[in-house]
């Protein structure tokens, strides 16, 4: 038998639904929802992780997966077809006698132990889906393997305020964790677990039996599994990264990381780290002879004919002539009839916006952003 | 209606000196993020011909480069795919072939394994949206031994020195074909297209071989109209012949005009594929001031750009202005450069404060890695 040992094997979380997200996740999970112009929120782990030599992912995926099945195909964009490893999407499966959803993070690892044993690897990475950032995965793997660590959870430096919306770590100065508290009220550091974690495979295998087994846990890696392997005294540093990380849970935040890459940006989508994206063909786009376009990113295939300020315009979209977009995220395939104007909105793919519709008001005088569902007609 | 595509990277090469000078003429860049072999392997693509051949001359390491294993195209398959053929040296000759029917000697093996029914033969250097799937009917029916795709228009006869013209007898049939003609007026100009039937092309190659005939053009259609049933299929659309650094610059700016982009790109025919970079989304700067242009993705523009062609990975510098210009992949341009009329070629670079001026009658062509 042909060997296909893997050192180390990626697990990427997709199965949620991202309901803070609202109209934007109703059709379609959260890691696929369009961002920066071209991609999906996907493409950056999933970049990240061929970027790091890492060539054996699987995607569990369970909430509404078909945009996501289709859009990740067999991992030709992100040079992950391969002859050994390459990308796999693991739904939920029935098995003789016992068939469930996945309950919690930790589950859906836990259904899926056959496949990460069939690489025999040392070490599991586990991923989600849904954040925006570069990193290089093999660096925080060297660190475990530096530390003899059996878990090494990231982190990030965060505002006091935001802290309790976080998984926070306290740890000595070699980096041992000594405390762990999922979302605490009163946050004892500023030190945030990015959601990713190295394990050794071995005693992650142990503790995803005990926690199956114990039927007070919700199956949650941050609530239970870390918890429990700290408890019993495991040995678990913390990395520290330092870079742009935006989870992109809300609304919110999701428009601010698509604001992030305009002007001289927090977050740069080019550079030698390509973040790669499954595309359709699409000409260079056009800019017309009355059109203003400022401070903005503008995809293939579109075609601009009135003004764009403050916006990041995706692949496809069409600003007739008149039409005013300011500080606003506009989807794929969008048409923006004659005149219409568009304020601090996101603009979700295949809307109509009718002539001289206006939708949003101006920033400065408006709290909430407003979303146009997928596929509407405003006309 | 198995159909098997022949693509000639370097037909007309002497033509584009500048252009074609270090890559074949399949290479050059053309509309923004394109290679001109792209037009024709993508009507291949999008008329369901599943199996094709590019023969190449000189110079043709950016071109396999460009098609690499074809997947782009969807032509990475295990039945039919695309198979680049750089010439190669036997006993018999010394590689380099001298004229069509001479390229086509050297693949005559791969058209004796090839099981299709028909084959089409074309050029790069013609830029048009058609489905060979209208020609091969139209072949079919009027029982035609070559049909040859043309389309009529006004030529000078600047332009008519380097193209075929054909003469039609009431039924349709060819009974003159000028090659490279001095004439002018409203002529039916070849597009460099023609369909065969295999076999009767095989019969030709052979013919070719016994006579030491080396040019289809000349040889064939010229020489043996009158035994030949050569018919015409007229295109219609929009089309575009590259075949001097100036047409290649007046055509690049049609596309500006929006119907002539719209008839090349978002023809009823099928997308134009090209290969895939993956840069990210252009950037439009502050100060930016962009106007009738048609810009790839992966540039970063601070300045001034008008009437003009971006390519991918392109930056303008702050203050910088670009008029009337095609700007080729990877050229920067710092702040304060002033370009109007220039066509740079891949990775140039234009230091501050520089001032370039061609005309629009006769564009300034700056090489490939230029610094200036």
């Amino acid at each position: 038998m042909i060997s296909t040992k893997k050192e180390c094997v990626v697990m990427l979380l997709a199965g949620g639904q991202g309901s803070r997200l609202g109209a934007l996740t109703t059709k379609i999970a959260k890691p696929s929802v369009p961002f920066g112009g071209k991609y999906r929120i996907i493409d950056f782990t999933l970049s990240n992780c061929v970027n790091s030599n890492l060539d054996t992912v699987g995607v569990l995926t369970q909430y509404q997966p078909l945009i996501l099945n289709s859009y990740i195909g067999d991992g030709k964009p992100w040079d992950l077809d391969r002859l050994y490893g390459g990308i796999n999407i693991l739904p939920p499966y029935q098995r003789v006698g016992d068939s469930t959803w996945y309950s919690g993070t930790a589950d859906a690892i836990y259904q899926n132990m056959d496949f990460i044993d069939q690489y025999d690897p040392e070490y599991v990475l586990i991923l989600s889906g849904d954040h925006i950032y570069k990193m290089d995965y093999s660096l925080m793997i060297n660190y475990h393997k530096e530390k003899r660590a059996d878990c090494t959870i990231s982190v990030i430096d965060v505002p006091y305020e935001e802290a309790s919306r976080f998984g926070i770590l306290s740890s000595d100065s070699e980096g041992r964790i000594t405390e762990f508290e999922e979302k605490p009220k009163y946050p004892k550091s500023t030190n945030a677990s990015m959601g990713i974690y190295v394990f050794n495979w071995s005693k992650l295998k142990k503790y995803l039996e005990i926690d199956s087994n114990d039927s007070s846990s919700i199956k949650d890696f941050g609530k239970n599994v870390i918890p429990c392997m700290l408890n019993a005294g495991e040995k678990m540093y913390s990395y520290e990264f330092k870079g742009y990380w935006k989870d992109v849970g809300t609304i919110d935040s999701l428009w601010q990381a698509n604001m992030d890459l305009l002007g001289n940006n927090s977050f740069d989508l080019a550079g030698d780290w390509v973040i790669y994206s499954r595309h359709l063909e699409w000409p260079p786009h056009f800019i017309g002879p009355n059109s203003t376009v400022k401070n903005s990113i503008i995809s293939e295939g579109a075609v601009i004919l009135g003004k764009v300020e403050n916006s990041v315009i995706f692949s496809g979209v069409k600003v007739a002539e008149g039409a005013v977009v300011k500080d606003s995220v506009v989807m794929a395939d969008v048409e923006i009839e004659e005149n219409a104007v568009i304020n601090y909105s996101i603009i979700d793919e295949l809307c109509v916006i009718g002539e001289n519709k206006i939708v949003g008001c101006e920033k400065e005088n408006s709290e909430n952003i407003t979303v146009i569902p997928r596929e509407s007609k405003l006309i | 209606m198995s159909t098997l595509g022949i693509i000639f990277s370097d037909m007309q090469d002497w033509n584009l000196t500048e252009l074609a000078s270090h890559r074949s003429v399949a290479a050059i860049p053309f509309g923004g993020r394109y290679r001109l072999v792209d037009f024709t392997l993508s009507n291949m693509v999008n008329s369901d011909i599943s199996k094709m051949c590019i023969v190449t001359k000189t110079n043709y390491r950016s071109l396999m480069e460009h098609v690499g294993s074809g997947k782009d195209w969807d032509m990475s398959r295990k039945k039919g795919g695309i198979l680049i053929f750089p010439p190669y040296a036997t006993e018999e000759n010394n590689g380099l072939f001298k004229g069509r029917l001479d390229a086509l000697k050297k693949v005559l093996g791969y058209i004796l394994e090839s099981k299709e029914k028909y084959v089409i033969l074309s050029d790069c250097d013609m830029i048009y949206n058609i489905n060979y799937k209208d020609v091969i009917k139209f072949h079919e029916e009027s029982n035609a031994e070559i049909t040859a795709v043309y389309t009529k228009t006004n030529i000078t006869k600047y332009d008519s020195v380097h193209k075929i013209l054909y003469k039609f007898d009431p039924d349709g049939r060819a009974d003159d074909v000028l090659v490279y003609p001095v004439i002018s007026g409203e002529k039916n100009v070849g597009l460099n297209t023609w369909v065969l039937n295999r076999d009767f092309l095989i019969n030709l190659i052979y013919d070719a071989i016994a006579r030491n005939l080396q040019d289809f053009s000349y040889d064939v259609l010229a020489k043996k109209v009158k035994n030949i049933r050569i018919y015409g299929y007229e295109y219609e659309g929009y089309y575009a012949h590259i075949d001097s650094l100036k047409s290649y610059y007046d055509h690049s700016m049609e596309l500006l005009c929006k119907n002539k982009l719209n008839s090349i790109f978002y023809a009823k025919t099928g997308p134009i594929y090209t290969k895939i970079k993956d840069s990210a989304p252009t950037k439009y700067g502050e100060n930016a001031d962009v106007k009738s242009s048609l810009i790839a993705s992966g540039c970063i523009i601070e300045g001034t750009v008008e009437n003009s062609i971006l390519f991918r990975g392109v930056k303008v510098g702050k203050g910088a202005v670009i008029k009337n210009s095609i700007i080729m992949q990877k050229t920067i341009i710092e702040d304060n450069a002033r370009l109007e009329s220039i066509v740079t070629d891949t990775y140039t670079h234009i230091k501050s404060e520089r001032v370039l001026l061609g005309h629009k009658n006769c564009p300034f062509f700056i090489r490939k890695n230029s610094i200036i």
